[in-house]
């Protein structure tokens, strides 16, 4: 695929060493924001609780701790995200926190060289800096823009930053993945309708992934519109399979969906039995029912001419 | 087979690999990393076969999800390999600094602005005027009126860590500017301006502290001036990495100069240490001038063994 006719859209392709593509979430400024500002919280409060620390071992140590505060300084607003990335597999606290994680470009795991240079990078990407003057505050300390390092990522396709462009890195949404399943088929009538389908029923693979797309998403659509959006596929189907025409659209596809995704016409009636049981029960995880029982009162016709 | 009771077969699996990835794979023992490895493979397997199993999009989904955290928890990061660093430290980076026309060019353009703002703050008490604030100017005076007596040896410690962040920062600074060139020039050139300026005044025959500063600066001179001279190189090559692209694409130009810069600058950052180092536990002791003026020369020497014995063009490079 050329890159002029990729989609315009925020994912990355991956070729594992497993032989298999597939894809990542590449991370805006909206997600990265707030883990460098969770990182720069834990920063502050590690440097204050060394500091009381300090003050308790002065004590006995003198200048010595202070020199250990000063280092610690010094490698924390220098090196925190860098050491953070190389030995936690390329996530520091506020990366963790917001379910983000750096990987090489090729979508390998980084290493210690490029997550320290991507983090020393992070001066410029903040800049320029501006000083305090200018809003009426005290010109120190100086008060970061984020300016170039936002143009930068806005250029590009992966939302890198400068740093991320030198040490070739970007930074890819991991969130934990939730698994829905198969698509729930509450009404009764959707088994009557499928028993009325070709037993044989195959279908393309592409109408078969828009079958899986509408049951899927249904839920979320009023009748009215599930039945705008299910007339385009509906109509020649229904003319197909010599149902009458004024069949659910809804009802057609959700039965489609059913046989070819669910069970057999062997299993129906388990199915149907289990869909009935789960009706008059009435689970608090079913809110489309209710919903669904106006417009389809009003195609009461569904069933009656069958072939 | 049906989609539902695939999905059924192979949930069981899902979720254990999903539990799998929660946990710190260093916890993991023996049986569950192999468990974790052919879970992977199989969560891989129905990934690719998904089109063909007409797996629903949310399915879909999830898979991608599952295996790219199972991915990323099976190649893990690299860290830092410090057996690889002996032939980085003396082999690679002396010679790469030798051959680096940023680096070179880097050297001149600072030593040049450093010899040229030394000498008119020699020559003319307006230079250092404009050159300098007078605050610093003041404060410069101050603190070597007085001959450099031993001080408390435990501040030494906070000083030397002073000295590493201060001015391990600045090279910091030069190098990550050095990528947008404009700025990183501008700041190892104000660098080279005004400590020109500093020790062209000090020089000067009028000047009292002179003596005491000469005193104080030697040791560590030669080593904390050409780490900034090798940090402002190193982010240079940044720069130029992707502005002259030699052929490659721009971004892969940068990687490339990246890859280039970053030893350098871990060799700058080593040599402003061990600055840091003398200039906090031997520059500010009594001790007589002649050690100093010694460890400089032996400083310079290192640097010169460095570059020159260690960074010789060789062949086949």
């Amino acid at each position: 695929m050329s890159s002029d006719a990729l989609p315009i859209d925020t994912t990355v392709d991956i070729v594992t060493p497993e032989g298999i593509a597939f894809h990542y979430q590449v991370a805006g400024p909206f997600r990265r924001l707030p883990a460098y500002v969770i990182d720069v919280l834990i920063r502050i409060a590690a440097l204050i609780g060394l500091g009381m620390l300090a003050q308790v071992l002065s004590i006995g140590l003198g200048a010595g701790s202070l020199a250990i505060w000063i280092l610690a300084e010094f490698v924390l607003s220098w090196f925190y995200g860098g050491l953070f990335e190389a030995y936690w597999n390329g996530q520091t606290p506020g990366k963790r926190l917001m379910g983000i994680r750096v990987l090489s470009a090729t979508g390998r795991p980084v290493n210690a060289y490029q997550a320290i240079l991507r983090n020393i990078m992070r001066t410029v990407d903040l800049g320029p800096m501006i000083s305090g003057e200018i809003l009426g505050l005290p010109p120190v300390p100086l008060i970061p823009t984020c300016v170039l390092g936002l143009a930068v990522m806005a250029a590009n396709r992966r939302f890198q930053r400068l740093g991320d462009l030198a040490s070739r890195t970007m930074v890819v949404i991991e969130d934990r993945p939730w698994l829905a399943g198969v698509a729930r088929i509450e009404d009764p009538r959707t088994y009557q309708l499928a028993s009325y389908l070709p037993a044989d029923l195959r279908v393309s693979r592409s109408l078969a992934a828009a079958l899986a797309h509408y049951a899927e998403r249904r839920r979320y659509f009023t009748p009215l519109r599930r039945r705008e959006v299910a007339r385009h596929v509906a109509v020649p189907l229904l003319a197909q399979f010599r149902l009458p025409d004024n069949t659910s659209y809804d009802l057609l596809l959700s039965a489609m969906y059913y046989r070819l995704f669910i069970a057999d016409r062997a299993d129906d009636e388990t199915h149907a039995a289990r869909a009935q049981a789960a009706m008059t029960g009435s689970p608090p995880g079913a809110p489309a029912a209710p919903a669904d029982q106006p417009a389809d009162a009003s195609q009461p016709t569904v069933l009656r001419g069958g072939p | 087979m049906k989609v539902a009771a695939r999905l059924e077969q192979r949930q069981p699996d899902w979720v254990e690999l999903d539990r799998l990835c929660s946990q710190s794979p260093t916890r993991l023992d023996a049986a569950a990393l192999t468990r974790f490895a052919a879970l992977y493979r199989a969560a891989c397997a129905d990934l690719a076969l998904a089109d063909a199993y007409q797996l629903p999009p949310n399915t879909v989904h999830y898979l991608h999800q599952l295996v790219g955290r199972a991915h990323n928890q099976l190649y893990r990061s690299r860290r830092l390999d410090v057996a690889g660093w002996r032939k980085t430290l003396l082999v690679d980076v002396p010679q790469r600094i030798v051959r680096d026309r940023c680096v070179q060019l880097s050297f001149v353009l600072f030593w040049a602005t450093f010899l040229a703002s030394g000498a008119m703050a020699y020559g003319r008490a307006t230079w250092v005027e404009q050159i300098l604030p007078a605050s610093m100017l003041e404060m410069l005076e101050t603190s070597f009126r007085d001959p450099i007596q031993d001080r408390d040896p435990e501040l030494n410690y906070a000083m030397a860590a002073y000295y590493i962040r201060h001015n391990t920062g600045i090279g910091l600074r030069c190098f990550a500017w050095g990528i947008l060139i404009i700025p990183g020039l501008r700041e190892t050139l104000h660098n080279a301006l005004i400590l020109g300026a500093v020790f062209g005044y000090m020089r000067r025959p009028d000047v009292l502290a002179g003596e005491n500063f000469f005193n104080f600066v030697t040791a560590h001179g030669p080593f904390e001036l050409n780490a900034i001279v090798l940090a402002a190189g190193a982010g240079l090559r940044l720069g130029m990495g992707w502005l002259k692209t030699g052929g490659l694409t721009r971004a892969a130009s940068l990687q490339k100069a990246g890859i280039e810069a970053m030893p350098m600058m871990g060799v700058a950052m080593l040599l402003f240490f061990l600055a840091a180092l003398i200039e906090g536990f031997l520059s500010p002791t009594s001790l007589p001038y002649g050690l100093k003026a010694g460890v400089a020369i032996l400083s310079a020497g290192m640097l010169v063994f460095y570059l020159l014995v260690l960074g010789f063009p060789r062949k086949g490079r």
